[in-house]
């Protein structure tokens, strides 16, 4: 069994910043990333959606580089850029030829140093996000089910529970004061990592994050919110409105054990054994053999990226012409064997080697092939901000491939339970379907 | 038009000396059966990625009906005469591999990655998908029931339901006219015609194996003889299909979808295909156009007005026909007003040389984006599917960017002119008609049809 290992720098500047280095000079190529760590989750009260917005701003202008320049700087200089809001953390990413790596360097010093944007340019990305809400939500089949139906029905802490796309009254409530104070308050050196992966030297990596963001002034400790959750002691279902798709649909979550346990590992592979791909078990009774859904199927979504509750979802789209009820206890069908009987060692087997494929697959992750790296800058970035331990990249396979048949099952039946979970319907205005749920 | 005075950036860093972009050497072998094998190496990851390409898709199959390539891929995977459906989804999670079958205008696929020390094994399984797929009757009968439901579904997509109309509006009744089956058409699929189709299309003549990955490119080659040595079959014959007629005059067809909150517009005229000797002309006048995130039109309609979050145009190149397209789904009520930006960018390019400056830009863009499929083994494993699926010399990937760089203001004008059809272009707008309908006929004579694609109007 051949085990990669990635070589690793890493450092604090004395204003509290973050660099991490990962050199590999096989293509001339540099990815660069900047996180910070806020997310949508701990977005202020009053304000859903408000960390994505803001997202956008970062790209309207700093102190020397105005409005349009820092796309155009980046494409010119023969690269790709973009930025994500997730829960736990924002990205700022850009994918550049090597003979670039210092002027994007100081592309996203310059923005963390000074963002400079007025009203004008607010006005323009709140439309912006307006339509990218429409087009991925409002206007979509399924649109945001169930990532941003799930919230609501499972969680009671504002924080895990509001919309994250944000409420159009929200986003128009939004001005330049808030804008400067979110800024102010968590895009400080001290609240941020640095990443540069691909073609440089790790001295020199590191030099240049000296001269580009060690003058960078801290900040105050940022201020967050508590994320925690009440205890969940029984089943929670909530119902949506399906308002152009035709098939019934339902979306189950169970909250998962906190990260970087035993229990965590045994979940991820629990995972694994019930939703991975056509061989996962909910994929493989649903679909391929009872043939009640036509999809079925998800996952622990981002497992290394999130850094508070979160859920193992499944969605199922099903035929009309099963009840709710009935795809649901064929659902459930599912989980009690896996509660009453576990998996068998040959099972694990598999699902250890399909592991270990996947791993390296998430770290070669380049988005479509546009940004080589990503996936690596993401978890070692989030290993960063929530772990202080960048090295994880290389250790944390080892307690996923040290599961026993034993975690696995105390695992289901510790968090596969019905007072564990999450369900949302999603129905169809028009379809026929016999609603029994 | 952007009307605000774009200041520039101060005191950004000059771009130091370029680094060298080698590209992987390429093992490339026929095998004795025909089988063309292309190998590189790649070595980021304990894994390699590969494709099992057969030069043959839905436009070949059409005459039998639409979209049976893609069936055929799909239920080829779910039974073989040594293995049953559920066997294949466990082996291959045995040795940590993904695999899916499908099946475009053009080609057929296999497409699989798995861990390096399990390629053997991995090959094995794909050759066997390849040569002894058994097309189980429950299986067929099953993935066609899903079909039928993934037909309705995607009626209710408006992406889905704008490229469709654009493809039927470009091609007519050539293949290309058609993206997916109707309800009826996949109702009326027969077993055996998966299986003719698969007889003709899956045969090594007519196939292409790209490997990519952590491994030795001899030793591979050995391994990929020993596995689908013992296949054989030959080349299928060419079926002709005549040119499609080329549409003039702009036209708006607009997809008439109730309580639509959003219009998807996109627009689309015939162009080339990607063995044309214009093709880098065309990619680089694409890319200052709409195809780049700092491109006229992104810059315009999503920065600017903001009418957008997702302005794109391309340049689909299919094998006998290409054609530009440009997208963007906006505000109810600024569709005319998007349009008329679309077609003012349009017609800017085609009147007024790209000044030295920008078209530095976009050609360092262009050229840098390129080697970015370098830096992993699936983006490798594109960049050398692109050539070897479109017959493109073997310096393609050497000389690109030296080509991209010699291009000049007046190699786009002319290219603009030639291409970005303004005055032909079709338009097919997705919305709720009771709200675009007026601005839709501003700009052509209107058809109106609904989701299913009866017309109304």
């Amino acid at each position: 069994m051949k085990r990669l290992q990635i070589g690793i720098e890493n450092t604090k500047l004395a204003n509290g910043l973050d660099v991490v280095i990962a050199p590999d000079s096989a293509a001339p190529v540099v990815t660069v990333g900047v996180y910070y760590k806020i997310g949508f989750r701990l977005e202020p009260q009053g304000r859903s959606g408000f960390a994505h917005l803001f997202e956008h701003m970062m790209f309207q202008g700093s102190a020397n580089a105005p409005k349009m320049q820092h796309i155009k700087l980046v494409n010119s200089s023969g690269g790709m850029l973009n930025g994500s809001t997730s829960y736990d953390v924002t990205n700022y990413y850009e994918a550049v030829p090597s003979n670039a790596l210092e002027r994007i360097l100081w592309l996203e010093a310059d923005r963390m140093r000074a963002l400079k944007v007025d009203d004008e340019n607010l006005k323009n990305q709140r439309d912006v996000v307006k339509e990218e809400v429409r087009v991925n939500v409002m206007n979509q089949p399924y649109g945001g089910f169930p990532w941003l139906d799930m919230p609501p029905v499972a969680f009671r802490n504002w924080a895990n529970a509001h919309n994250f796309y944000g409420d159009f009254a929200d986003l128009d409530a939004a001005d330049l004061r808030d804008v400067q104070a979110f800024f102010k308050s968590y895009y400080v050196p001290n609240n941020a990592v640095l990443l540069v992966l691909g073609d440089v030297k790790a001295e020199e990596g590191i030099a240049l994050a000296r001269k580009y963001f060690g003058e960078i002034p801290a900040g105050p400790p940022p201020p967050f919110a508590d994320p925690s959750e009440p205890e969940q002691k029984e089943e929670r279902r909530g119902h949506v409105e399906e308002k152009f798709g035709t098939l019934p649909a339902m979306a189950i979550g169970y909250t998962i054990p906190q990260r970087r346990t035993t229990d965590w590992c045994a979940m991820a592979l629990l995972d694994q054994a019930l939703q991975g791909g056509r061989a996962g078990r909910i994929h493989r009774e649903l679909v391929l053999e009872k043939q009640i859904a036509v999809e079925a199927g998800g996952g622990i979504d981002d497992l290394f990226g999130y850094n508070g509750p979160t859920q193992m979802t499944t969605r199922i789209l099903h035929k009309p012409e099963y009840s709710s009820e009935a795809t649901l206890e064929a659902f459930d069908h599912v989980i009690r064997d896996v509660r009453e009987n576990g998996i068998s060692s040959d099972e694990l087997e598999q699902l250890k080697v399909k592991w270990r494929s996947d791993y390296y697959a998430t770290l070669e992750g380049g988005r479509g092939g546009y940004m080589p790296k990503y996936g690596l800058m993401h978890l070692l970035a989030c290993f960063t901000l929530f772990d202080n331990e960048p090295q994880l990249v290389n250790t944390i396979l080892d307690g996923f491939l040290a599961v026993t048949r034993d975690e696995i099952e105390a695992a289901a039946r510790k968090y596969l339970r019905n007072e564990k979970r999450a369900i949302v319907f999603r129905t169809p205005v028009k379809a026929s379907a016999k609603e029994a749920a | 038009m952007a009307t605000r005075t774009v200041e520039v950036a101060t005191g950004i860093p000059a771009l130091a000396a370029e680094r060298a972009v080698t590209w992987p050497k390429r093992t490339k072998a026929r095998l004795s059966n025909g089988l063309e094998v292309i190998l590189a190496e790649a070595h980021s990851i304990p894994k390699f990625h590969g494709e099992l390409f057969f030069r043959s898709g839905n436009a070949a199959a059409a005459h039998r009906s639409p979209g049976l390539a893609e069936m055929t891929a799909t239920v080829a995977r779910t039974g073989t005469t040594r293995r049953a459906s559920r066997q294949i989804e466990e082996d291959l999670r045995r040795i940590g591999a993904d695999l899916s079958s499908g099946a475009g205008a053009d080609t057929s696929a296999i497409s699989f990655a798995g861990l390096s020390e399990f390629a053997e094994p991995l090959l094995g399984l794909v050759d066997e998908l390849a040569r002894e797929a058994s097309f189980p009757e429950g299986e067929f009968e099953r993935e066609r029931r899903q079909k039928l439901e993934e037909v309705k579904l995607e009626r209710t997509d408006p992406g889905f339901l704008a490229s469709e109309r654009l493809r039927k509006v470009l091609f007519g009744v050539h293949p290309y006219g058609q993206v997916s089956p109707s309800e009826e058409q996949v109702a009326a699929y027969k077993r055996e015609d998966l299986q003719a189709v698969y007889r003709e299309f899956y045969t090594p003549e007519n196939g292409i194996l790209l490997l990519v990955g952590d491994f030795d490119a001899q030793e591979m080659l050995k391994t990929a003889e020993n596995v689908f040595g013992e296949w054989a079959g030959k080349k299928p014959d060419p079926k002709p299909t005549a040119a499609p007629a080329n549409p003039r005059g702009r036209r708006v067809y607009l997809v008439h979808v109730p309580g639509a909150v959003q219009t998807q517009i996109v627009a689309g005229c015939h162009a080339i295909t990607r063995k044309h000797p214009d093709w880098m002309k065309l990619g680089l006048t694409n890319s200052l156009y709409g195809g780049a995130f700092n491109s006229r039109l992104v810059m315009n309609i999503r920065e600017d007005k903001g009418y957008t979050y997702s302005p794109r145009s391309g340049v689909n190149a299919l094998r006998q026909h290409g054609f530009f397209s440009v997208s963007a789904a906006v505000r109810n009520d600024v569709v005319a007003a998007s349009l008329a930006e679309i077609f003012y960018e349009m017609d800017k390019l085609r009147s007024v040389p790209v000044p030295v400056p920008e078209l530095a830009d976009a050609q360092n863009y262009l050229s840098g984006v390129f080697s970015m499929g370098l830096a992993t083994q699936d983006g490798l494993l594109s960049q050398l599917s692109v050539v070897a699926l479109n017959e493109l010399p073997d310096n393609y990937l050497e000389t690109y960017r030296q080509k991209v760089r010699a291009l000049t203001p007046e190699d786009l004008l002319a290219t603009a002119r030639k291409y970005l059809d303004s005055a032909n272009m079709q338009i097919v707008l997705v919305g709720d008609r009771s709200q675009i309908e007026e601005q839709a006929a501003l700009f052509g004579e209107l058809e109106i049809y609904d989701a299913r694609g009866a017309r109304l109007h």
